[in-house]
């Protein structure tokens, strides 16, 4: 790994550029996947998607194997996949449900917190001292979860995940409450996507609400309004105010928040509310009564971002997880979350809403990532080393270090950049 | 068995060679208007409430279970197809050109005999200039119901891929 001084790393980030190898440097990624991936909190899944103990969930933190498990006793854990003997990956399954982990090549076992079950041939180690933990696949340094969404942090120091969380944590409520039985999983499948380019390009589309017009006006009819992505809706967002004229999103403020995260919103009620839909606010109204439900149906943020692996949306609900492979490959993962308790119908609806938008054939998706692919080719030009983040609007700073802005602002993108400074330039806690 | 009887026999067998060849020569039809880019066409070949559907699961149960690589009705047909049309359709320009194949059809009458189930094998080719050239395949099922002068409509049409699980680069042209 190159050694670059945090000078060196400092003079990438200017206040409204970014210098083209944080896109481009393979020595900085694997910077990145040391010093971000393995200092921050990384969402790792949902409890729901290990509902009975011995079930199990495989995927990574930054480029390394994790396993989301639950255990005989109940408890999720998150443990590394690996074989404590000679580094084996032990589950080689995306997700499933085991008694025991056993490692193919020896055949030792494990439990399924990890801890070490069973080593064959033991005699053949006189002078060891098995020991559970030590000679287990190996615990995360830390793991947590809020309304069962689960985060691991591999390194034992800075804030708790609440702290870290922050306001997304409200967020996390809010999400949870609009489910008429108080908590929602991922039961529905998953659109995997892939693109050749820098995983912090889809972080930052994510907050850039400049882009949609220019980039999706193929998905907009002659009118210029976008195909309708929610059901109850005549159409979708407007692009066009008249011909040619680009409609300013701006309304959708920008919020930035320590630690990287951001959001935007909010939503605007469903035009024309389906039976299933008034179905479930009644379901809410029952519940919580009916000013409660209003606050409720009212989607302050929309558009979530928690810095610097997954995102979540509220058009019909999703987690989106990004998963770098290397400095010009990113996987994308997305998850349907279900609100528990809502009529069935209306989650076949946001099923077939996410096909259009975020499967790898969808109409919306691709075109975003056919500019992170182009993006990652025309940074390769030497003849400017300096990507524009300066596209501001009218901004206010808030109470506990929150800026509130205008939606095509690229405050949201410079907010993740204070923070990929902090996780990079910060010394290394041994 | 008499003469009458095995010349019975060679008819209804010559009648069901021709009834399977005529279902393979629909869907090589069908197919092909997906190959030479006649995407409107290949939405009229629908019935009205008919559906396309590519689940992202290997033993998705229905597209009700969890999201679907395609999961199409007709009028959604109609918003993709107008979209690969668009003037500034960035990720199609160049289009992608495709090349599909089908074989081992077996195809049987059900119903009152204007319900056809056929299965079949295919392959697609999927070549994007500048991008590497991918190949798709795996398994076709049809329900075909006979439309206006007896020709094949199809009423549904299920194509499962064999790495539908696969984290997959942009996908533009039906299977
Ligand atoms: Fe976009």
């Amino acid at each position: 790994m190159a050694g670059y001084s945090n000078d060196h790393i400092a003079s990438l980030v200017r206040p409204d550029q970014v210098h083209r190898d944080v896109y481009e440097d393979p020595d900085l990624f694997d910077l990145e996947m040391d010093r971000i991936f393995g200092r921050s909190w990384v969402y790792v899944g949902h409890e729901s998607q290990v509902p009975e103990p011995g079930d199990f969930f495989c995927t990574r933190v930054g480029l390394q194997p994790v396993v989301m498990s639950r255990h005989s006793d109940g408890t999720v854990y998150v443990v590394y996949n690996r074989c404590a003997h000679r580094g084996v990956k032990v589950v080689n399954e995306e997700c499933g449900n085991v008694g025991r982990f056993m490692c193919m090549y020896h055949g030792w076992t494990y439990d399924t917190n990890g801890d070490l079950d069973f080593v064959t041939q033991s005699e053949g180690y006189p002078d060891l001292e098995f020991d559970k933990l030590e000679h287990g696949m190996g615990r995360v340094a830390r793991w947590e979860s809020h309304h069962g969404f689960v985060f691991a942090n591999l390194s034992p120091d800075g804030p708790g995940l609440r702290e870290w969380l922050g306001e997304n944590s409200d967020f996390l409520d809010d999400v949870a409450v609009s489910a008429p039985d108080g908590e929602v999983e991922v039961t529905g499948g998953v659109h995997r996507y892939l693109y050749h380019g820098n995983w912090k390009m889809q972080v930052e589309n994510l907050i850039d609400m400049y882009h949609p017009a220019y980039s999706h006006e193929s998905s907009s009819a002659k009118g210029g309004q976008q195909f309708s992505r929610r059901e109850g809706d005549k159409g979708g967002i407007q692009f066009f105010e008249k011909r040619g004229k680009v409609k300013s999103m701006d309304g959708l403020g920008t919020h930035a928040l320590p630690n990287g995260h951001t959001w935007q919103g909010g939503l605007p009620p469903v035009e024309n509310m389906s039976e299933d839909h008034r179905a479930y606010v009644a379901l809410l109204e029952e519940k919580h009564g009916p000013n409660r439900t209003r606050e409720i149906l009212i989607k302050k943020r929309h558009n979530v971002i928690f810095y610097p692996n997954m995102a979540m949306q509220e058009l019909n609900p999703h987690i989106r997880v990004i998963r770098p492979l290397a400095v010009d490959r990113t996987e994308i993962f997305i998850y349907p979350v279900k609100l528990k308790g809502a009529p069935e119908k209306m989650f076949r609806d946001q099923l077939i809403n996410l096909n259009r938008t975020h499967s790898p054939t969808s109409l919306v998706q691709t075109d975003d990532v056919e500019a992170f692919t182009r993006a990652q080719e025309g940074m390769m030009t030497s003849g400017n080393e300096w990507v524009l983040l300066a596209r501001t609007g009218p901004q206010e700073s808030l109470e506990s270090g929150r800026i509130r802005t205008t939606g095509t602002s690229e405050e949201g993108m410079r907010n993740h950049y204070r923070a990929w400074l902090e996780y990079m330039c910060a010394d290394r806690p041994e | 068995m008499t003469k009458n009887n095995r010349s019975g026999d060679n008819q209804s067998a010559f009648g069901e060679l021709l009834f399977v060849r005529e279902v393979e020569q629909f869907l090589f039809y069908e197919v092909g208007l997906l190959d030479d880019r006649r995407f409107e066409d290949w939405t009229d070949l629908f019935t009205e409430d008919g559906y396309y559907w590519a689940p992202a699961e290997i033993n998705q149960p229905d597209p009700a279970s969890g999201v679907s690589l395609f999961f199409d009705d007709v009028p959604m047909m109609r918003i993709r197809f107008a979209r690969l049309r668009h003037p500034r359709v960035h990720s199609q320009i160049p289009p992608s050109r495709t090349s599909h194949s089908i074989s081992n059809v077996t195809a049987k009458r059900s119903g009152t005999g204007d319900r056809v189930e056929v299965e079949a094998r295919f392959q697609m080719l999927d070549y994007r200039p500048g991008h590497d050239q991918r190949a798709f395949g795996g398994k076709y099922e049809y329900v075909l119901s006979r439309g206006d002068g007896g020709r094949f409509r199809i009423a549904s049409k299920k194509a499962v891929i064999i790495n539908c699980d696969d984290v997959h680069l942009p996908v533009a042209v039906p299977f």
